[in-house]
């Protein structure tokens, strides 16, 4: 080997560590930058649940006819299905296209609804499932469940979703009880949530949002949710 | 074919350094600035551990960036190739995984990703099938910088040729 190229070797181990230093640099700096950006993003995502009023209750049942589904106000002519993850995102698109006309559906007694709260999103989605649940027993399902998607985090598993947040967002709903904040801590209706995700199979269930309409699976043509698409629907039964 | 190649070989080199780097480039640009959505999408091949899955999420956008610009201006090239070589074989190995178990995604190549309608299955399997082309032919080309690292209109300037090495 010439000396020349002994330099040249010399050399390119000089430049290869210094361009792993550099990418090095650069994704620190990068990761760094991006953790900060997103943790700042949920701690400010409580803000927007500042002067929340909380609805008259609505007593929600258990209806083992329904795959355990939580039912609200039954017996009326329609029934709405509705199977959600509280991290899925589309879920929360949902949320904001469709929730108010659901909301008014129920609390004007024209629609009974039953909930499925699933959590295959992870752990997260089931410590949020287990405190919707809860807030039901408060009878305010409605008003927790409308809270849980005003702060869902864009980041599923983020560490948003202890119950020590959860807690915190009942606070901003207006549900303070020691019943309810037990019932988040200990993880009291753990039973019902995993009995939810179970009878997923059941209804032939694979994603969220899905929303069966008496019984009838809705299979939208619109490319998001559409209000007058979905009240067509309803209507029609 | 051989000497065809070496006749435009620095040519060649220089339009693969591009090719990969501009496509790094903008993968990589769109997505760091959107750090939750890079990390749910990774975190929706379900491979790896959730928290684990973030980190790399926040972390990849910043090293395609890294790579694609050394590609692009031209310094360490071929251990530039070898890394975007890697990260390919990587991404078609987690498309093709995610493909056998069913799983519908948004890959998030480009920005987005995260769970797709199941009606779309179908759409979703061609989609998968065209990114593991895609990524292929990336590979590829990093596997001919690697071969031919030196070209024209790079910043480092290499006093042997090709042949030497």
């Amino acid at each position: 080997m010439s000396k020349q190229a002994k330099a040249a070797n010399g050399g390119d181990h000089f430049t290869r560590w210094l361009v792993i230093g550099m990418v090095a640099l650069v994704v620190v700096t990068g990761v760094v930058f991006s953790i900060t950006s997103s943790s700042t993003k949920a701690a400010e995502s409580f803000t927007a649940l500042e002067g929340f009023t909380k609805g008259e209750a609505v007593t929600a049942t258990i209806n083992p006819a329904a795959g355990s589904g939580l039912t609200l106000n039954p017996g009326a002519p329609v029934t709405i299905d509705l199977w959600e993850d509280p991290q899925c995102p589309v879920c929360r698109t949902f949320e904001t296209s469709l929730g108010e006309y659901i909301e008014t559906m129920v609390r004007s007694k024209k629609a009974t609804v039953n909930y499925h709260v699933l959590s295959f999103l992870g752990p997260e989605s089931v410590r949020a499932a287990n405190a919707m649940m809860c807030a039901a027993d408060e009878g305010h399902y409605l008003d927790f469940h409308k809270a849980i998607y005003t702060v869902q985090p864009e980041l599923e598993n983020s560490g948003f979703f202890s119950n020590e947040n959860l807690v915190k967002i009942g606070d901003y709903v207006g549900l303070t009880s020691k019943t309810f904040t037990d019932c988040v801590t200990q993880g009291s209706k753990l039973d019902l949530v995993k009995a939810h995700e179970d009878s997923m199979p059941t209804y032939k269930v694979v994603g969220t949002p899905t929303v069966f309409i008496n019984g009838k699976l809705w299979e939208r043509t619109s490319n998001g949710f559409d209000l007058n698409e979905f009240r067509l629907a309803v209507e029609a039964g | 074919m051989v000497a065809f190649n070496q006749k435009y070989q620095r040519l060649f080199t220089l339009v693969a350094r591009l090719v990969i780097g501009g496509v790094l480039l903008v993968a990589g640009g769109l997505k760091a600035f959107v750090p939750a959505e890079a990390a749910s999408a990774v975190a929706a091949y379900k491979i790896l551990p959730t928290q684990i899955a973030h980190i790399l999420g926040y972390a990849l956008p910043w090293f395609e960036i890294a790579i694609g610009l050394l590609l692009i201006i031209g310094v360490a090239v071929r251990l530039s190739a070898m890394a975007s070589g890697a990260i390919m074989v990587v991404f078609i190995a987690a498309i093709i995984s995610v493909w056998a178990r069913g799983i519908l995604i948004d890959c998030g190549c480009f920005g987005g990703g995260g769970a797709i309608d199941p009606s779309k299955a179908a759409e979703v399997h061609r989609t998968y099938a065209i990114e593991i082309a895609r990524d292929l032919g990336l590979a590829l080309l990093a596997l001919y910088l690697y071969f031919f690292p030196y070209g024209l209109f790079s910043v480092e300037k290499i006093a042997i040729t090709n042949e030497e090495m």
